[in-house]
């Protein structure tokens, strides 16, 4: 049983192992494949809980199994190591206002600071976009690190419906209804701000309008196909 | 003279296990040149047959012999896995159009995807740009990915005569008279892409003309060069 409530199974329990395995293998992914860098997060909801796990105050590329922490929606510490992230509250309000959301990340990401601060759009030139809409995300304003529950609001109604948001000065925070989307979204946005910032070198680019990024949302999708790539360049790299 | 036509041989049969090695070569070449990420396929045909193999729904990267898949031309499975790429007419429908062609490379290469949504076209900066038109490859402008032999055919009249056709907002499609050479192709393509990019950055560049093209074009090729070093790059990697 987790340290402070009886309906939430131990952070170390077999049934959430598989769970945990799959959130430290996402954050060394995100390291790996140079999104994140000293700081930023990934989230996983408990399942059939009002908890999530997080990372323990330590870089994603650094995180081992006795890093990870388990704390309710509204902050409070439940299991595992007893130093949440100092910005929990991205988690914490975004899944307590999006129910169907499983997972989210936060990071610093090059591409995501790049287009927080600039007048032009960080828009879909590539079907890898096919998840924004055709004007891209959305930006939150404030300043300060989202580290406390009014500002983790305002971070949650700034993502509104969507599945991203910039953080203006700051970097992303992405959400999906897996640990695999969360990553195959953070891993294309970042794609995708690089090659906004190339196109917009040479002027104004061809952009997908919303008509066709329909068109792109009505073909199959392969959701594990670049999982299974990134895990096994962390495989290589071993 | 129809070309001569041959039974296909059987997926496991022995004389096909060059050809599948070349191909795994082929894409984890492409891999380790980073022109790949999850996504892309190559095909090779089967020597006069109307079939082809390719990599059955996984990344180049992680291609192996047991994740391979023949197809004919209509797109009917001939053995391997029963995972066709989801995009298998863009193989298939050049393939049909092109009797000549033995290779197709489709990837979602940084750059040309960058230039699929200029207006200025990839228009060459350097001699390897010799397998292109002066004004670079034709677009394909469809949004949508190429999962129907409408949308393959539609595809391969973009490609036209062509060495290479961008697919706008998508990446590229790439072909070769042998695997080796789509391969090369687009590796060169992915360096055109990047060095006209940079070149653009300091003002309109000294691009090459058709006739200095057709001049490099007609000096000797040394195809078998890079292939050996692109094979010596991943083998480092397998041994690593």
């Amino acid at each position: 049983m987790a340290a402070n409530r009886k309906d939430v199974p131990a952070i170390d329990s077999s049934e959430l192992k598989e769970l945990t395995d799959k959130l430290m293998t996402a954050c060394h992914i995100l390291d790996h494949e140079g999104v994140t860098d000293g700081y930023g997060h990934i989230s996983v909801r408990v399942p059939n809980a009002d908890a999530f796990i997080t990372i323990a105050n330590v870089s994603p590329g650094c995180v081992t199994r006795d890093r990870l922490i388990m704390q309710d929606l509204d902050g409070n510490y439940l299991d595992g190591a007893k130093t949440p992230p100092n910005e929990w509250p991205i988690h914490s309000c975004i899944l307590k206002a999006r129910p169907e959301i499983v997972s989210v990340a936060h990071t610093h990401s090059k591409w995501s600071t790049i287009f927080s601060v600039l007048p032009i759009k960080l828009k879909p030139m590539h079907h890898y976009g096919k998840f924004l809409s055709a004007d891209g995300p959305p930006i939150y304003d404030g300043v300060g690190l989202v580290r406390t529950v009014d500002r983790g609001n305002e971070l949650a109604a700034a993502l509104g419906k969507g599945p991203v948001v910039l953080l203006r000065a700051h970097g992303d925070a992405v959400v999906g209804e897996s640990v695999e989307q969360v990553i195959e979204r953070t891993t294309r946005l970042a794609m995708l701000g690089e090659w906004n910032h190339l196109a917009l070198l040479h002027g104004e680019p061809k952009y997908l309008t919303a008509e066709e990024l329909k068109v792109y949302n009505e073909d199959q999708r392969f959701p594990m196909r670049g999982w299974e790539y990134y895990v096994s360049r962390l495989e290589a790299k071993k | 003279m129809a070309t001569q036509r041959f039974e296909t041989p059987a997926f496991d049969s022995s004389e096909l296990k060059e050809l599948k090695q070349k191909l795994l070569d082929g894409c984890h070449v492409l891999d380790r040149e980073g022109i790949t990420d999850g996504f892309g396929h190559v095909s090779v045909r089967l020597p006069n047959t109307d079939a082809f193999l390719t990599i059955a729904g996984v990344s180049p990267g992680c291609a192996t012999l047991e994740r391979l898949v023949m197809l004919d031309l209509a797109g009917r499975f001939l053995g391997g896995v029963n995972a066709p790429p989801y995009e298998w007419p863009i193989h298939a429908c050049i393939l049909n159009a092109r009797p000549e062609l033995m290779s197709v490379c489709h990837t979602h290469s940084k750059w040309s995807s960058l230039f699929s949504v200029l207006k200025g076209g990839l228009r060459p900066v350097h001699m390897y740009a010799k397998f292109l038109p002066a004004d670079g490859p034709p677009i394909y402008p469809a949004a949508g990915l190429v999962g129907t032999v409408e949308r393959g055919n539609a595809l391969a009249a973009a490609l036209k005569d062509s060495a290479a056709v961008l697919l706008r907002a998508h990446g590229d499609a790439v072909v070769g008279t042998s695997l080796e050479q789509a391969i090369l192709r687009t590796i060169q393509l992915a360096f055109l892409g990047e060095l006209a990019h940079m070149a653009v950055a300091h003002g309109e560049p000294l691009y090459m003309s058709e006739d200095e093209l057709l001049t490099f074009s007609a000096d000797q090729a040394f195809p078998a060069r890079p292939w050996e070093y692109y094979l010596s790059r991943i083998r480092e990697r397998r041994s690593a």
